[in-house]
């Protein structure tokens, strides 16, 4: 992306006259390199490369933004144009503009490497599959009114589908999913998880239905707080946690924070999409409620860098990038021990939450049930549904001694616009959930 | 532009001679997300261009926002090495070009109107959250190394409303998306979200454990965009009894030649009757699946976006029937049952274990009359029973973007279990 950053701020000046305006341009390089096998096979391999850009203006309660399937300075006056027409300001005049080639070098994706590695990876794990590989360039920009641009980017892979497992009665289909940001370890990680899903298990009965205690296991407790913590703390959103700040809700040794500065979780970033640097927040600080995660336009405060956008078509919103829970101490037998008797959880593939009522529920595709302290039979697909406030303040306050990132978690949708998330947790156990067998 | 779109073809035909189709698509969409204190404003223009290509008997796809991106797209897609399939037979049709149909004009802001309407049909229970509403226009052109070179342009108005009930301290969240063909029904609009709203307020269980489920057009349109992976499918499950997939009151047909002439493939449109009298009557193919199974393709090559390879995929689904009844003759022929005036969950259906569940709030009947409202209820149980018991369907149809546009009337289902 090759813009003239001292040209394009030119630009937006009027647009940011008074100090309540925000006026910028926000410009996203995507390179996606996707694969799909199926048994063994690439059966269908896809590239692509899109650009775009937007211009934004804020006042008040008033926004406006204009986008552009283009990135370069014809298409930041086209935008720029749009903007100043739609406030009433003389816009800029229209004037060709010379073609400036691209001077970066392209950073490869190693599409063919990956192939190599993935098909004797599935080969040997789980022959029989299907699966969409993907690997996502992403180099974003934002220049503002105000201050100098600020650039970045990031890698991501994921790799999601299904596959045929045995189980100790014949074969089952199971589903995968693993995100993660690309990074020296990635591939080895990947290893591990895909040999972890394939281990043989007894064929599932039903979960039943009722309250019962459940251990979130596996870092999958990240999918809870995500739902019942993340985006009700969303600054701008009306929640069930609204007015509650600094209010005990949960056993003072829970701590939860959102940190997108973890750049090896699948939702991390250097610079949020109104180009702040990210700072963690504590949303639950000793039990406590405690910050919110905001942009520029909402607070309370000025920015933690919380601003993303689904791409540069979209507005920014504030948005949570990687729940954190902080670990305890107690290990996974003393967890076996507390739970005594319920349901041990180590895969949730889904979750949702409405925020006014703060009900919400969570999907997991399968589970293990405690009886008497020790792990017996197995249980198929469950929804555990509640309420926020219930839900917190029936967490049990010893907490697994190890958090671990759950990298089944890797997109959140909210308003249609789509961004990448992550979280780690500790093993947890909640008492009295609501279950239903599905 | 005409001289990089030669050059785009030349590289396809050098790559895969024959066997190449290449996409372009053009669109504007002017976009209004407003709140009670907020008013946002969003344009968007957008260029895309995509190609598929058989190289040596290789599927491949590419995607760029230009030209220039398209041709490293296109180096890129060709890395990678991919298990050989035939190409399909591609089409050949030829029409005039088009471009997109004037300016788009802006959508209305009917936040405080909508409002206003919301607030009478819940009693003042409800308020309007937020209202996003959008227009957009787009031109696709497809040409493809057998000589297919066709335009089409094509219109869209649609959108999301959500509400929020409350009654003393119970909140309820309601959403409902909305497609107008003509001017926004604002009413109807108002109708669905303070039921959504307020409904789950009510605090009442559902008062029979059995009896007829009466489907409100949005849930059941909800329902059949659930279904229509089954008309796709390139293996039906086991329990599919292709005689008698619904009941003979259901006809389920697939046209879409009022929103564009051809598919995203370039197949013209046409209508296809998907489900007759209750029998499986034809799947739903784009160019590959109809190639694989050995039949002519339907027009069903579904784009969702020029970054997006072209798939099998309905495109304007609709409910039919050979003696439809009044909404008031269904209503009135329910002993002992419920209406399910909205969803509160999304309608799951899982066609490998022949179960379908749909959580609704809505309101009691009895004896053709209302008695009340249903905080919530839960029906589930075997999907292939569930659509041999739809006993009649009504003549209120109306079209819900799931996203593309689904068309369902009220439908009367016999002899559901609820929880």
């Amino acid at each position: 992306m090759e813009l003239d950053t001292a040209t394009v701020t030119r630009w937006l000046e009027p647009l940011a006259r008074r100090p309540e305006e925000i006026a910028e341009v926000f410009a996203e390089a995507r390179r996606e390199a996707v694969a799909d096998w199926r048994d063994g096979e690439v059966i269908e391999a896809r590239a692509a490369i899109t650009e775009g850009l937007s211009a934004r203006w804020r006042r008040g309660a008033e926004q406006r933004l204009a986008f552009v399937s283009r990135c370069d300075e014809e298409g930041v006056r086209d935008v720029v144009r749009a903007v100043q027409k739609g406030i009433g300001l003389s816009p800029l005049p229209v004037r060709p503009i010379a073609t400036r080639e691209s001077a970066a070098a392209e950073r490869r994706l190693d599409t063919d490497r990956w192939v190599k590695r993935l098909s004797a990876l599935f080969s040997r794990h789980a022959p029989r599959h299907r699966f969409r590989w993907t690997l996502r360039d992403v180099e974003r920009l934002v220049i503002p009114a105000r201050g100098g641009e600020v650039a970045a980017s990031r890698r991501l892979l994921s790799l999601e589908g299904t596959f045929t497992a045995a189980s100790r009665r014949g074969d089952e289909r199971r589903n995968f999913s693993f995100h993660a940001p690309l990074a020296e370890s990635t591939a080895d990680e990947l290893r591990a998880e895909l040999t972890r899903a394939v281990e043989p298990r007894e064929k599932p009965g039903s979960c039943g239905e009722g309250e019962i205690d459940v251990v979130l296991a596996g870092g999958c407790a990240a999918v809870l707080f995500h739902e019942i913590l993340s985006h009700p703390l969303e600054a701008g959103a009306e929640s069930a946690l609204s007015g509650l700040e600094q209010a005990r809700l949960a056993a003072a040794e829970l701590e939860v924070r959102d940190d997108p500065s973890r750049l090896d979780l699948f939702g991390g970033y250097e610079r949020d999409d109104e180009g702040v640097a990210p700072k963690a927040v504590k949303l639950l600080d000793a039990g406590r409620l405690s910050g919110r995660m905001t942009d520029r336009s909402h607070g309370p405060g000025p920015s933690n860098g919380h601003a993303r956008r689904g791409g540069p078509e979209d507005f920014p919103l504030p948005r949570g990038a990687n729940v954190l829970v902080a670990p305890g101490h107690a290990t996974i037998e003393e967890m076996i021990r507390r739970l005594s008797s319920g349901l041990w959880i180590d895969e949730i593939d889904g979750g949702s939450v409405e925020l006014a009522s703060g009900r919400f529920r969570l999907r997991f595709p399968r589970a293990r049930r405690v009886r008497r302290g020790r792990l017996a039979d197995e249980c198929g697909a469950g929804l555990l549904a509640g309420e926020i406030l219930p839900v917190l303040r029936s967490i049990d306050p010893a907490l697994g001694r190890e958090a671990r990132p759950y990298r089944a978690l890797g997109w959140c949708a909210r308003g249609g616009q789509v961004v990448p998330v992550q979280g780690s947790s500790p093993d947890l156990l909640v008492r009295r959930i609501a279950v239903r067998s599905l | 532009m005409s001289a990089d779109h030669d050059r785009l073809r030349d590289q396809l035909e050098r790559r895969a001679p024959g066997e190449w189709e290449l996409y372009e698509k053009n669109a504007e969409s002017l976009e209004l997300d407003a709140t009670a204190g907020e008013r946002g404003t969003l344009s968007r223009r957008e260029r895309g261009w995509a190609a598929r290509w058989w190289s040596q008997g290789s599927p491949r796809f590419a995607c760029a926002s230009s030209t220039d991106g398209l041709e490293r797209a296109l180096a890129e897609a060709s890395r990678v090495e991919t298990a050989r399939e035939a190409p399909p037979e591609w089409p050949t049709s030829q029409s005039p070009p088009r471009s997109i149909p004037g300016n788009v004009a802006p959508p209305r802001d009917v936040f405080d109107e909508l409002q206003r309407l919301l607030s009478a049909e819940s009693h003042g229970e409800a308020r309007l959250q937020r209202l996003t509403a959008r227009r957009g226009a787009s031109a696709e052109r497809i040409v493809n190394g057998r000589g297919l070179d066709v335009s089409f342009s094509t219109t869209v108005s649609d959108g999301v409303a959500l509400a929020v009930g409350q009654k003393g301290p119970r909140v309820c969240e309601g959403r409902s998306v909305f497609r107008w063909d003509g001017e926004p029904d604002l009413a109807a609009l108002a109708r669905r979200l303070a039921d959504r709203a307020t409904l789950p307020l009510s605090d009442r269980p559902a008062p029979i454990e059995r009896g007829e489920l009466l489907l409100e057009p949005s849930v059941a349109a909800a329902l059949l965009s659930r279904l229509a992976p089954l008309f796709c499918a390139e293996t039906l499950p086991r329990w599919v009894h292709r005689t008698d997939l619904f009941s003979a009151a259901v006809t389920i047909v697939d046209d879409a030649s009022a929103d564009a002439l051809y598919d995203g493939e370039g197949t013209p449109t046409r209508r296809i009757v998907v489900v007759e009298s209750g029998r499986f009557a034809a799947r739903l193919h784009d160019l590959r699946s109809a190639r694989a199974s050995g039949s002519p393709p339907t027009g069903h090559g579904v784009r969702p976006s020029y970054r997006a390879a072209p798939s099998a995929g309905a495109r304007r689904l609709f409910f039919e029937t050979a003696r439809p009844a009044s909404p008031r003759e269904l209503l009135a022929s329910v002993r002992r049952g419920l209406f399910a005036s909205a969803l509160t969950a999304p309608a799951r259906v899982d066609f490998e274990r022949d179960r379908f569940e749909l959580e609704f709030t809505g309101i009691a009947l009895l004896g053709g009359r209302a008695e009340g409202p249903v905080a919530g209820a839960l029906a589930r149980g075997r999907l292939s029973q569930l659509l041999r018991r739809i006993a009649a369907l009504s003549t209120d149809r109306q079209f819900f973007p799931m996203p593309y546009p689904v068309g369902a009337p009220t439908v009367l289902i016999e002899r559901a279990e609820f929880e």
